[in-house]
């Protein structure tokens, strides 16, 4: 039997993931030798570990990609952008947490180590090409989000929010599989490349087969991501699971759901008729980016209301990736037809020059989202009491009243993450919607766009609501403001303010980057 | 009818019965001895289909190891009855009911398609297909990623059991 | 000799009836049972498929499932013991109580 070698430079690749790896095995090792009981030290050192697989991840974002593995992972500029977006989630979480868990007397390694074997999921969930290697990725970062998700014992509210997302994370695992099984037999491979070549071959022999394995695969990702009809569980995992871990979920594990979907869905859709991923994409778009907005409108309860944003959020994301599969000419014969019309390129652009734009305002709008989104939770996690949150009181809209006389600061850092998720200039929010729409409208998808532009502005509503109440509202009397002070929410709040408001003036580099990437990536 | 078919029938109808007393019985205990005698049933085709590498997997690592954590389980919370099982009959679950039918009839019309008897193999062939050493040759040499994968996996699941149950952070 | 398509429809069978189960059943150890049946649904396509092709994949794709599956069912039965030494009950309904 012929046993492949496998070289040495195949596990370069890796090295973020294992960074994060033996980071996380370091902090387990701190609680095991403890001399003190201070713990001051376990962030910073999950930082440096982040910092580091976020650096060697940014200094091979350039090299082209190449198979790994024998096919079972890539190199490639698109799995160096995700990591480096869920680096940056995850510092800025680990940030926030010091002060959160500290204030309640609940700081461990562990915490920290899950967080980071969580992000070394992530990041290997970006490079798989392989369905089973990505289905047990999708399970590393989920096994460690459940734990995170109950960590605190603190009412009935940690439990059960990690039994919700343990129950339909396993579910939406299994029927991801099912549909990994299904395309197994229609292709007899599982992996990504192989299945790339066999895949017009098997379309003509058993359609059926191979779209019902893809909607099942489509599906699986589509709970991942929280889209709708597939986001019940989002606003009470959101809600139950410790902020920081929140923050680290609506960031990271969405990015890396979204990387693994759109890596799946590239291969899939150029050997099927590229309508049908496209009908599906939109569709999903269309009603997430609707009635996520729609049922955040009504939300008192902040922690809440970013949960049902986070799911509108995921819809404009989904533009973005239903524009990756429009074509230049209309697909032969009597394909799917959408919505009457298929839509097609703008004159001039060429396929591969608008999916790399698509993928450019992918990339921007996950970096933008990150560093907005767990900014507002870095917030919500230093206003929070303790003492209020089984009374489920901790995120009221009355908290923030008054912020701005009370926490100039927070305030202010609070202000600009709610723009930059409405889509006001001149915040990353606003330059990621532009890119998304931008494509859009490139590829003639002007109805996504329309409504895309039309729930950003319905959405303006009640990301002002909590803008209004800081500014405007007088602080409630016997108001306590929480004393914990800690230098890593400040720093984080600090930090991503700062980048949102830099990459909203001045996005270019990042967005010449991207673009780079992104065509290096596809232009092959 | 040659001993497959025969064989292959009374597993299959077995399972299903089994499978349906898991979500039909009111016991939690009923249900998880139901649930081990699927994985039984199941491992007899797996046999059928040559697998007997993952029939023996099933039977040590499914019916054995897993199925005793969930009875342990059941013991240690000492649920005995399910409190009140008569299921409010909702909404959601009347659509997650005709979703699952519906999905049910979809599936079957999709593997109706396929068609034809497995492939045919030589005897050296039929002699290794399905065998420890060739799953294992497999397994850490081309499959050596998601292999490591796994490992990690299985850490992240044992130090987020321990965090878990843990009884106070 | 069994026509693949047998076995496709047990498979089918199973997953359909596992999800039937976590959609509709209350007590909170059933629903991931139910779980654990649609991971074995798909593990008897991967051998079907195996079979039908000749090739180990399958066999090596199902190896990989059942580790998963001990994974989750350590993490979850841990959750699982978490929520009833919180709340006393596995419930599902009273479990979604998480309202505004």
């Amino acid at each position: 039997m012929r046993v492949p070698s496998i070289p040495a430079a195949d596990f370069l690749p890796l090295v973020p993931a294992i960074i994060l790896l033996v980071g996380a095995c370091v902090l387990l090792m701190t609680e095991v030798f403890l001399r003190s009981p201070s713990r001051g030290y376990q962030a910073p050192l999950s930082l440096f570990f982040t910092g580091l697989a976020g650096a060697v991840s940014l200094s091979s974002a350039f090299e082209p990609a190449r198979p790994v593995f024998q096919g079972f992972a890539a190199q490639d500029p698109f799995s160096s952008a995700v990591t480096l977006v869920v680096c940056v989630a995850l510092g800025l979480a680990v940030l926030t947490s010091s002060g959160f868990l500290r204030s309640r007397n609940a700081e461990r390694g562990e915490f920290y180590a899950l967080m980071l074997f969580a992000a070394s999921g992530m990041s290997l969930l970006a490079m798989s090409t392989e369905l089973i290697t990505l289905f047990i990725n999708i399970e590393v970062l989920s096994v460690g989000t459940y734990a995170l998700t109950s960590y605190l014992r603190r009412g009935t509210r940690p439990a059960e929010a990690g039994f919700k997302y343990f129950i339909l994370g396993a579910f939406s695992s299994a029927i991801l599989l099912y549909g990994a099984a299904l395309l197994y037999g229609a292709t007899g491979s599982t992996k990504l490349s192989e299945m790339a070549v066999v895949l017009p071959a098997a379309l003509a022999a058993q359609p059926a087969l191979v779209y019902a394995g893809a909607l099942l695969v489509a599906g699986g990702f589509a709970f991942k991501v929280a889209a709708v009809p597939f986001h019940m569980w989002t606003p009470d995992v959101y809600e139950g699971a410790p902020t920081p871990v929140t923050a680290l979920m609506s960031a990271g594990v969405k990015a890396a759901a979204f990387a693994a979907m759109i890596r799946v869905f590239l291969v899939l859709g150029k050997g099927m008729d590229p309508s049908v991923p496209l009908a599906l994409f939109s569709g999903l778009a269309y009603l997430t980016m609707i009635v996520g907005n729609l049922l955040a409108l009504p939300q008192r309860n902040v922690k809440r209301m970013l949960a049902y944003s986070s799911i509108g959020h995921a819809g404009y994301l989904l533009v973005g990736v239903a524009a990756l599969f429009v074509t230049a000419e209309a697909p032969a014969g009597d394909g799917f037809r959408f919505f009457g019309a298929t839509p097609l390129l703008a004159p001039g652009l060429s396929e591969v020059a608008a999916r790399a734009d698509a993928l450019k305002g992918l990339l921007f709008y996950l970096l933008a989202y990150t560093v907005t989104t767990v900014g507002s939770f870095g917030v919500l996690a230093a206003l929070e009491r303790s003492e209020d949150e089984p009374k489920g009181t901790a995120w009221d809209l009355d908290r923030f009243a008054g912020l701005a006389q009370r926490r100039p600061g927070w305030a202010f850092a609070m202000a600009v993450f709610m723009l930059s998720l409405g889509g006001v200039p001149p915040t990353v929010g606003f330059m990621g919607k532009l890119l998304i729409f931008r494509s859009a409208v490139d590829t003639g998808l002007v109805g996504l766009a329309v409504v895309g532009v039309l729930t950003s502005a319905a959405a303006i509503y009640y990301y002002l609501r909590v803008v209004v109440a800081m500014y405007m509202r007088p602080a409630p009397e016997d108001e306590r403001i929480p004393v914990t002070l800690s230098w890593g929410t400040e720093l984080a709040l600090a930090l991503s303010a700062l980048a949102v408001v830099v990459l909203g003036i001045l996005p270019g580099t990042v967005t010449d980057w991207l673009q780079q990437a992104s065509t290096l990536w596809l232009g092959q | 009818m040659n001993a497959e078919v025969v064989l292959f029938y009374a597993f299959a109808v077995l399972a299903l019965l089994s499978a349906g007393m898991v979500i039909a019985s009111r016991s939690p205990i009923n249900s998880a001895l139901s649930l081990v005698a699927t994985f039984f049933f199941l491992a007899g085709t797996y046999v059928l289909l040559l697998a007997h590498t993952i029939a023996v997997l099933q039977v040590l690592v499914y019916a054995g190891a897993i199925m005793v954590l969930f009875l342990f389980v059941i013991m240690l919370l000492n649920l005995t009855e399910t409190e009140g099982e008569r299921a409010k009959v909702t909404f959601g679950r009347v659509a997650g009911a005709l979703a699952a039918v519906s999905l049910f009839a979809l599936l079957a019309l999709v593997v109706m398609g396929v068609k034809g008897a497995p492939t045919a193999m030589a005897t050296a062939e039929l002699a290794r297909f399905g065998t420890l050493a060739a799953l294992g040759q497999t397994l850490y040499t081309e499959w050596l990623l998601p292999f490591e994968a796994v490992s990690l996996l299985l850490l992240v699941a044992i130090v987020g059991a321990v965090v878990v149950a843990k009884a106070r952070i | 000799m069994v026509p693949t398509s047998n076995y496709l429809l047990l498979a089918a069978a199973l997953f359909c009836m596992g999800m039937l189960g976590v959609l509709v059943r209350r007590n909170a150890l059933v629903v991931f049972m139910c779980v654990e049946l649609m991971l074995n649904a798909s593990n008897l396509t991967f051998l079907a498929f195996a079979r039908h092709r000749g090739d180990m994949t399958g066999h090596i794709s199902a190896f990989f499932v059942i580790a998963v599956a001990a994974a989750e069912a350590a993490i979850g039965l841990a959750i699982v013991i978490a929520v009833f030494r919180s709340r006393g009950t596995l419930n599902v309904d009273d479990i979604r109580t998480m309202r505004h």
